[in-house]
């Protein structure tokens, strides 16, 4: 076919799937979407060990409302930057089920985290233990997702 | 299924890559398509020039606070080339497969 070697074609072949996979590289969130999670995770902990419990449960449904707003327009990861937009097939449906599975887990681990410090007597345990699972949330977000969608070849 | 179809203006490996990387997103910037193609910007703006008068591909200009950016995205018609010449290229493997010689 039009004089197009088979060696040709497997090279041409290679450099369109280079390119899709570089297009792969881009799925994912914001950087600003993770810093403001934890923000929200350290705001939640502070007013979860000091506030009143009503202030906390607002702050939790304000949090809720806030997150879910964002998720509608962040969650499928085709949006990490401005640059370009991943497109739905090649996105994907999978990635706003690993980012809610991931920060299920880490509501667990904030909560684990906050029985250890407190069985070992460290005072403001709740606020300690938002404050590492935000620190993992804000610096690690984007590695913890990629390893994630790896896994679940999302 | 798509119809196997060679497009001499896809096949050269740059435009190759541009027409893919446009394929896998719903629009590009200029600049994200010239850092990950590593063309200059006259060197780009020739190949999108190309894809466009084919019909291939739209540009748009946007304002982005006080600078002005360039979008490019595939048309229903690049999108169908693209795919026709990718089955193309997969049935070239294939045929060639099948040959003793297996060239």
């Amino acid at each position: 076919m039009d004089g197009i070697a088979a060696e040709e074609a497997r090279t041409a072949l290679d450099a369109a799937d280079r390119a899709r996979r570089q297009v792969e590289q881009e799925i994912g969130l914001p950087r600003g979407y993770w810093w403001a999670m934890a923000g929200g995770w350290l705001l939640l902990g502070v007013l979860g060990s000091e506030a009143p419990r009503w202030a906390a449960g607002m702050a939790t449904v304000v949090f809720g409302a806030a997150h879910t707003t964002l998720a509608a327009r962040l969650l499928d990861g085709r949006r990490r930057t401005g640059r370009l937009q991943v497109s739905r097939s090649v996105a994907g449906h999978r990635v706003p089920l690993i980012v809610v599975g991931m920060l299920v887990v880490l509501v667990g681990a904030t909560i684990l985290a906050a029985l250890v410090l407190d069985a070992d007597g460290a005072g403001h345990a709740a606020i300690w233990a938002a404050v590492l699972v935000a620190a993992v949330v804000g610096f690690g977000g984007p590695e913890i997702l990629r390893v994630l969608r790896r896994w679940a070849r999302a | 299924m798509t119809e196997p179809l060679f497009d001499e203006l896809i096949h050269p490996s740059t435009r190759l890559s541009l027409m893919a990387t446009l394929t896998a997103a719903d629009w590009a910037e200029f600049g994200y398509l010239k850092e990950q193609l590593g063309l200059s910007d006259s060197a780009l703006s020739k190949q999108l020039a190309t894809l466009e008068e084919a019909g291939y591909v739209t540009t748009e200009r946007r304002l982005s606070g006080t600078r002005r950016k360039v979008r490019a995205r595939l048309t229903d018609t690049g999108r169908t080339a693209f795919q026709g010449h990718i089955a193309a290229l997969q049935e070239i493997i294939a045929e060639a497969a099948g040959r003793p010689d297996g060239s």
